[in-house]
């Protein structure tokens, strides 16, 4: 009950007279909590949203088989049915169509047999075409597709009118022939999907005799894992046999790197939060000293002491983190279609169109807001039971009771230094074991980093502070020299302060590093395998997932070549495989594009012995981490005609997807995949040629078959960075998140720092100081502090970012990625925290400048 | 009854040692008033400190009620601190955000007891002190002696075994500190225990004993057969 009587006479007196620092570091928690709670909850839905969708085309279908995005022969569905334990095997095509009416909408066509896919799916149609389709009808007519209700409202479409829908041959009239009903398999993808009978499907997807999977019910009975066996057996290798659990895994585990790196960032923030928690309560214990003191002398218990400082921090926290939960859910709701706009176009198909809620993130934040706020004020909480009743009442100087001495800061700084380079050494140098294969203890070393540089603080504002005497002090006249000897002579005092404005601006540093590092990384290699003067695609150019891609057929080359001012005409074919059973990219175009392979290339072709006959393959950085795989290895790929091995002719840094790349020269595909379509069109042009002409006049030519986006290099490269910063924008809105949070603190900081200094400021009244001197000193005092922050924050940001990139990306990523300096954010952050901190310093120096001399000395 | 025996107390700073007491032994009878003098730094506050369990002695046994107040724990300390003793202080040492009456219940709301309670013995000691139409207002809202009239309601809420006064006088005018002396005079003329620190001659001659301090050692104890003042 003690506590109680503390929290309700004391904690909530002190909620209403320092409203304003109660309120930024509940802000602090407060938006750390928002970035996990919508970051969580944006994740979730769009996971449930493709498992939703995923599950509703599945139907009853116990078993699935996949093979190679390009398709596997239609032959197999015999094999498969004749197994024991196999009810119905059933074929699929499952592939992207894009209306090219209205407002080119990407969709999902489902290609089935309608004689026997309703064993494994159901569907009803609107009561309008509940006659048709006659299944019969639909066989004899190509041209038939059935749309949902969703989409048919949505775009106006009514029964029986004929739609144009690019395919892989172009531009195709087809006719409405029913409308889904919203239920079953017509809800997936919120509804953006349409079916056709497999063989028109076949035929207008450039498929002929190939199905994208095969469904498979199951007798009843039958043990599923025997059945899985069976068919694994009967099929050639490379088939992937799963049920739709372990598919939607696959996909989970797919875009679970995408989602960590949030995550990470959104942690990160809280973490920041958790800095100005601490700031805050060691700001409030040094303030409140002296109440600790009478309370002590009074005999209030050390215990009860700290309860009382954590049980104000738990009432702020929940207050806090409860209003967090609510923006996250707020910002989850305005972001999370966005995010799975990013997630189609650089991962997989999902079409997102709410949030899905569920109590775990809520609590989750809830949960991580209080213990992360309690965790934070623990450590000022019991330090202030251990202040001495006698020192405070009679009001000793807090740095005299010695709590911190820069000697044992400085071996505390070492010390977490020394722990955060033997983590970074462990996964630099020992590689792949136990301990390395989780990120969270390289996160610890970053953060580390952060804390073990904070600790160096009163040292470096010992250096920055002689730095200022020397050589900048008198230029700011009186002001300058009273307000470097203020802060040499109070040098632990100003240094807690300095130190919560370096910790943010480390975080926020490290993690704009990250981020940009990467980005400018993925933009380099991009700029550097764009080659040619034209891209020409059906579909959005810049998909690497494929999503909105309608591939088209290879021949198009000769008409392409035929374009006048066109000199030469490359295709680009990528398509998504089974290896091992991972899923990873498989990209066949020309190795010399690879600029690490190409300087090779020579020195490789010498060294060609007579038996080495085997094609080559070239893989990128995550695949050879992922699969083991090293230069001169032999790979065994699953080609629709059976296994084939392939020289590893190189390692090379390929971002397209973080699954694993492997890339081989167009014509080796085409001989082994007999897939003759391809993605993109690289073309060059003469010398001489007008590049926009030239497009024109492609546009021009295909303009009524096919639908085309037919861009210059320079332009492509522009549609690349566009979905880069999409890609990057949610990194971005984390950071500026942090970036809040950290000037929260620095605010927070500066002003108690003046604050407490009241009676100091009236002591320099009383000799004779003038208001505006007064003025000039705080503020030039608050800048200082602000900058020497700024400065030691930036650099310790800059190495932890580096950190990050060199442990956290390759270990993550299995890719190697070159830091870069991010220039502009250092420099607006330094700014900011100069121009916050000067701010800060505002009202305290009116507050000061206009103290009762009187009232200031007689404080006590 | 209260009972130092021996008491050494030695302060480090830095690489100095300072000591603040040497080997002083006393005794303090029940409804004693002792007032204790000497010159600054002569170890007075320290001696009263020790007495009142707010530190430990580095040597010696102390003593309040026949109960040992060193070599214990430090929740021990405190408990007896909230208990037994009182404390006025020279500079009152309120808190700021608490109005008189949540002032003078602070110890009892320490020990968990409402506040509801409480209220009726903290108004009554209020009106005792003379400052029953105050109850509501905060330190800010006194004077000096009202404020040190608080701080002696706040010492007598828990009835203590011993009432420790530090300077209790000495920020404040002479026509206050007059009123404040009488009534601590009163309040052992009731039967109170008291131990005041003081440099003021005047002051010291309202207790029943005097005993002055010099270097951290006893160099006179005079006792009064009654107070003089």
């Amino acid at each position: 009950m003690n506590l109680w009587n503390l929290i309700r006479h004391i904690t909530l007196k002190h909620f209403l007279l320092r409203k304003t620092q109660m309120f930024m570091a509940a802000a602090g928690i407060c938006l750390g909590v928002t970035a996990i709670v919508s970051i969580g909850v944006v994740n979730k839905s769009v996971l449930y949203s493709f498992e939703d969708s995923f599950n509703r085309v599945t139907g009853k279908a116990k078993l699935q088989i996949t093979g190679a995005q390009s398709g596997f022969p239609e032959t197999l569905v015999e094999k498969v049915q004749a197994v024991q334990g196999v009810e119905y095997a059933v074929p699929v095509i499952e592939t992207d169509g894009m209306l090219v009416s209205g407002k080119e909408r990407s969709i999902m066509i489902l290609g089935v047999d309608v004689l026997v896919d309703t064993q494994v799916r159901d569907y009803s149609l609107s009561g309008d075409s509940a006659d048709v389709p006659d299944p019969l009808l639909f066989l004899a007519k190509p041209d038939s597709i059935l749309v949902t209700k969703t989409m048919a409202d949505r775009e106006g479409f009514v029964l029986d009118q004929k739609i144009q829908v690019q395919t892989v041959d172009g531009i195709k009239n087809l006719r409405i022939r029913g409308i889904l009903n919203p239920e079953g398999p017509a809800k997936a993808m919120g509804g953006n999907m349409a079916m056709m009978d497999i063989y028109a499907a076949q035929m207008a997807f450039g498929k002929n005799g190939r199905i994208d999977r095969i469904d498979v019910s199951l007798r009843e009975g039958e043990d599923l894992e025997t059945v899985r066996q069976a068919i694994v057996d009967a099929l050639p290798q490379g088939y992937m046999v799963d049920t739709p659990a372990g598919r939607t895994k696959q996909v989970e585990e797919m875009i679970a790197r995408f989602q960590k790196g949030l995550d990470l960032i959104s942690y990160l923030s809280i973490f920041v939060g958790m800095y100005l928690i601490y700031n805050a309560v060691s700001i409030s214990v040094v303030n409140r000293r002296k109440e600790i003191g009478i309370l002590r002398a009074l005999g209030c218990l050390r215990r009860d002491i700290i309860l009382l400082f954590l049980g104000e921090i738990l009432i702020i926290s929940v207050i806090a983190s409860g209003i967090g939960v609510g923006l996250g859910l707020l910002a989850a709701d305005s972001l999370v279609s966005a995010f799975g706009k990013v997630i189609s176009e650089v991962y997989v198909r999902t079409s997102v169109s709410g949030i899905h809620f569920t109590w775990f993130y809520p609590l989750l934040g809830l949960a991580c807001g209080i213990i992360a706020s309690l965790m934070a004020a623990f450590f000022p909480a019991r330090a202030s039971s251990f202040i001495s009743p006698v020192s405070a009442i009679r009001s000793v100087p807090y740095a005299e009771e010695k709590f911190f001495t820069t000697k044992r800061l400085n071996i505390a700084g070492v010390l977490s230094l020394m722990f955060s380079s033997v983590i970074f050494a462990m996964y630099k140098f020992i590689g792949d074991s136990p301990l390395t294969k989780d990120v969270t203890l390289l996160i610890i070393a970053q953060l580390m980093v952060a804390v073990g540089v904070s600790f160096f603080t009163p040292a470096f504002l010992k250096g920055f502070v002689f730095v200022f005497n020397r050589f900048f002090a008198s230029g700011f006249g009186t002001a300058g020299r009273l307000a470097g000897l203020s802060l040499q002579k109070n040098l632990i005092r100003n240094s807690v302060a300095v130190a919560a404005v370096f910790f943010g601006i480390s975080v926020f540093v490290a993690s704009v590093g990250f981020t940009h590092s990467i980005k400018q990384s993925v933009v380099k290699w991009l700029d550097s395998m764009i080659i040619g003067d034209i891209i020409v695609t059906s579909g959005h150019p810049g998909s690497s997932a494929n999503a909105h891609i309608i591939p088209m057929p290879v021949e198009m080359a000769e008409q392409l070549k035929k374009v006048p001012g066109v000199k030469r005409v490359a295709p680009w074919r990528r398509i998504f495989m089974q290896y091992n059973g991972r899923r990873v990219l498989l990209s066949a175009a020309s190795l010399a594009r690879y600029p690490g392979f190409r300087n090779d290339e020579t020195h490789q072709a010498a060294n060609r012995t007579s038996n080495q006959k085997k094609d080559r393959v070239v893989v990128s950085e995550p695949f050879a981490a992922i699969f083991k795989v090293k230069k001169g290895d032999v790979i065994t790929l699953p080609t629709p005609a059976g296994p084939v091995k392939f020289d590893v002719a190189g390692i090379v840094i390929d971002y397209s997807s973080d699954a694993g790349v492997i890339a081989m020269d167009i014509p080796t595909y085409q001989r082994h995949w007999n897939d003759m379509l391809c993605n993109s069109f690289f073309l060059a042009v003469h010398p001489g040629a007008n590049v926009k002409e030239v497009c024109a006049e492609i546009q021009r030519s295909f303009g009524v078959e096919r639908k085309l986006y037919v861009l210059s290099s320079l332009e492509f490269k522009e549609e690349i960075h566009k979905i880069l910063d999409d890609e990057f924008f949610f990194n971005y809105a984390l950071n500026t998140v942090t970036l809040m949070i950290a000037c929260l603190g620095i605010i927070v900081a500066l002003l108690a720092s003046v604050m407490e200094r009241i009676r100091e400021i009236g002591t320099l009244r009383a000799i004779g100081t003038l208001r505006r001197q007064i003025y000039g000193i705080i503020i030039l005092e608050s800048i200082l502090m602000g900058v020497a922050g700024g400065i030691l924050g930036s650099v310790a940001g800059i190495f932890a970012g580096w950190v990050s990139l060199e442990g956290f990306f390759s270990a993550n990523y299995g890719s190697a990625a070159q830091y870069h300096l991010p220039w502009s954010s250092i420099i607006m952050i330094l700014c900011l925290s100069a121009g916050l901190a000067a701010l800060s310093g505002v009202i305290p120096a009116q507050k000061a400048a206009k103290t009762n001399i009187v009232e200031a000395l007689s404080y006590e | 009854m209260i009972e130092v025996q021996n008491v050494n107390k030695i302060y480090h700073q830095g690489e100095q040692e300072i000591c603040a007491l040497r080997d002083v032994s006393l005794k303090i009878e029940k409804g004693n008033f002792l007032s204790i003098m000497g010159p600054s730094g002569s170890g007075k506050s320290t001696l009263l400190h020790l007495i009142g369990g707010l530190d430990q002695p580095t040597s010696g046994k102390i003593f309040v009620d026949g109960q040992p107040i060193h070599g214990i724990s430090d929740n021990q300390l405190t408990l007896i601190r909230r208990k037994r003793v009182g404390f006025i202080f020279q500079f009152f040492n309120l808190l700021p955000i608490l109005n008189a009456l949540e002032n003078v219940s602070l110890p009892l709301l320490l020990d968990g007891i409402p506040l509801s309670r409480i209220r009726e013995r903290a108004v009554h000691l209020l009106e005792r002190v003379g400052l029953g139409s105050r109850i509501d207002h905060r330190p800010e809202q006194l004077s000096g002696g009202e404020m040190q009239r608080v701080a002696i309601a706040r010492a007598l809420i828990t009835d203590p075994a011993v009432l420790l006064a530090d300077e209790p006088t000495g920020n404040l005018d002479s026509h206050i500190s007059e009123d404040i002396l009488a009534l601590l005079k009163s309040l052992n003329q009731a039967g109170q225990t008291i131990v005041m620190v003081t440099h003021d001659p005047k002051a010291a001659s309202y207790g029943k004993r005097v005993i002055r301090l010099k270097d951290g050692s006893i160099t006179e104890d005079i006792s009064f057969s009654e107070n003089v003042a």
